[in-house]
């Protein structure tokens, strides 16, 4: 059931690949030109980050304006609190997720590569500085690592690349979006580490391999964060289009009764784990469904667990992530995570829940990024898995439930 | 007199002269609507002015500036700030497509609209004398001058400074390269 494609290779307890190893089982990085592009295309991969919007048409996006003087920003800044994905795979395959970045470089014509990696992921840091300086000169001096600040928006790609820019890491206003006008003007790629990974085997393999490794229609393999009430949670390589009920079971199951299950992380959504065992994980097929697998967080939640309180933290800790560039994110992410935790600690306002209602439609679309509208599709979630606890906790003012 | 309102709105809002407790309506709302209403009736008059029988203005002297035999200067100076204000309303449609600091620019060029329409309104106008009529001018350019004028006084109140400032902070690069 597990397919192995970037975790193939020595085992993670082995440590970060080294380069030598690396190319004696991949071989040299392939050229990166047009014709690369035209793989990823048929490929069907899609991006990683959270968007799943299709990679070959990202760099080609890019490759048409770049006049060779692009940037590539490979985006490791993981501030999705239940990710652990992007930190674990450049721990393990540094080298895989850097000849990614080299091969989007070549292939869009840029002449500046970016490691972007979230400064307080230690372990991942170390990987790829030690693996950076493994590379030959020719590859180091075009690379640079940076660090993302820790916070949620940092890995937002206007935010990256205005890190670059100015030194901080708080998202702007789009258009001009990246691939436009990105770090000092030049169109800028700014591509998730593991989609980068996928790209250095799909160049070395090809599309039709990619597309044998995910079942039914979809294609390649998906990294999942699994959490929460799971015998064995943490980081697992998945074929695309298999369902959550086998992922669950690859993390030695479910410990208890789910009640319900956080498909995507922050910015997803919950699911009821009656709806959700069935559901089937192929991020291309997610997103065409006007759903989405996000950056591949799984967290379950059991029967024991307070629902409203636990959406109640994750609204809260979203608020607290809003840059304050915004009115509408600022003050609205500010008083839906309050009226939730009202309603969440049994003593709600009168109008609280009915507010919450009215407020998610005022707050979505008005922010200069998608922070707010993540937020809310949140909530959203919230209120419709939650409904029945949602009502009577917000009638339950004056008795706290202990 | 719309198109006075609206520039006062417009400046205003920008100074975030309001009460939490007023509804948006009154302000950006407010200011778009009447801008909307505004290019109605000037819509009406640019098309009474062409078909009335008296002057044969024709459709081309609407739209090219300086064109018309009847009045050229002032007629031309109003077809300007007709053609200005389409520009804004056009972009301010589009702003999520072009982006906000292109449209800005443009919005800026209702500093240059709204005086030229009220030359116009002076050079041509056919009760410009008119007690009334001088009433209502000083009204609308006392309160476009106030307002102007109040909007270089103080500078907008930005209720979210602090805390922009702070995350700012905790999201800046530390060592200066």
């Amino acid at each position: 059931m597990t397919v192995l494609s970037l975790f193939a290779g020595p085992p993670s307890s082995a440590g970060p690949e080294s380069f030598r190893d690396h190319v004696k089982r991949l071989g040299p990085r392939p050229r990166g030109n047009g014709a690369l592009i035209d793989t990823l295309d048929r490929s069907g991969l899609v991006g990683r980050g959270g968007a799943s919007f299709s990679v070959g048409v990202k760099w080609r996006s890019v490759e048409s304006r770049s006049r060779g003087a692009a940037v590539v920003i490979a985006n490791g800044a993981e501030g999705e609190p239940l990710s652990r994905k992007d930190r674990t795979l450049m721990s393990l395959r540094p080298h895989l997720v850097i000849d990614g970045a080299l091969l989007a470089s070549d292939a869009v014509g840029a002449n500046r590569t970016l490691l972007y990696v979230g400064e307080a992921h230690g372990a991942a840091a170390a990987a790829m500085a030690r693996a950076l300086a493994e590379r030959p000169p020719a590859d180091r001096a075009r690379t640079t690592l940076l660090g993302a600040p820790p916070s949620y928006v940092a890995g937002e790609e206007t935010a990256a690349v205005n890190f670059v820019n100015s030194g901080v890491a708080v998202p702007q206003a789009t258009p001009p979006r990246p691939f436009e006008r990105g770090v000092d003007g030049r169109p800028t790629l700014v591509q998730n580490v593991e989609s980068l990974a996928h790209a250095a085997l799909i160049a070395r393999y090809g599309d039709a391999w990619f597309q044998s490794l995910g079942r039914h229609h979809a294609a390649g393999t998906i990294l999942l964060t699994v959490s929460g009430a799971v015998a064995k949670p943490g980081v697992i390589e998945v074929a695309s289009g298999c369902s959550v009920d086998e992922v669950l079971a690859l993390a030695g199951g479910v410990s208890g009764k789910a009640r319900a299950v956080l498909l995507g992380g922050y910015f997803g959504g919950w699911i009821s784990a009656d709806q959700a065992g069935s559901m089937v994980l192929d991020p291309r097929g997610l997103r065409a469904a006007g759903g989405s697998l996000g950056c591949g967080v799984v967290s379950v939640l059991d029967e024991t667990a307070d629902p409203l309180d636990v959406s109640a933290r994750i609204l809260q800790h979203l608020a607290n992530e809003s840059a304050a560039q915004c009115g509408p994110c600022f003050f609205g992410l500010r008083s839906l995570s309050a009226a939730t935790t009202r309603i969440a600690a049994r003593h709600a306002d009168h109008g609280d829940l009915p507010q919450l209602h009215r407020w998610t439609a005022m707050v979505k679309g008005r922010g200069a990024c998608r922070h707010p509208d993540g937020a809310v599709a949140f909530l959203e979630s919230a209120l419709k898995v939650f409904e029945p606890e949602f009502a009577t906790a917000a009638g339950a003012r004056g008795r706290r439930a202990s | 007199m719309l198109l006075s309102a609206v520039v006062v709105l417009g400046v205003l809002s920008s100074l975030r002269f309001e009460v939490p407790s007023w509804p948006r309506f009154l302000t950006t709302g407010l200011h778009r609507n009447l801008a909307l209403t505004a290019l109605v009736f000037l819509a009406l008059h640019i098309v009474t002015a062409v078909v009335d029988p008296f002057t044969h203005l024709g459709w081309l002297a609407a739209v090219i500036p300086f064109s018309s035999y009847y009045r050229t200067f002032w007629l031309g100076l109003g077809v300007i700030a007709f053609e200005l204000l389409i520009a804004i309303t056009v972009t301010s449609l589009v702003r999520g497509v072009i982006g906000h600091s292109a449209w800005r620019a443009i919005h800026w060029l209702s500093y240059g609209s709204w005086p030229i329409a009220v030359l116009h309104g002076f050079g041509t106008g056919t009760d410009t004398w008119s007690a009334w009529m001088l009433a209502i001018d000083v009204v609308c350019i006392a309160a476009v001058v106030g307002s102007v004028g109040a909007r270089l006084m103080f500078t907008s109140a930005d209720p979210l400074a602090a805390d922009r400032a702070r995350f700012r902070e905790r999201v800046s690069r530390k060592v200066v390269k």
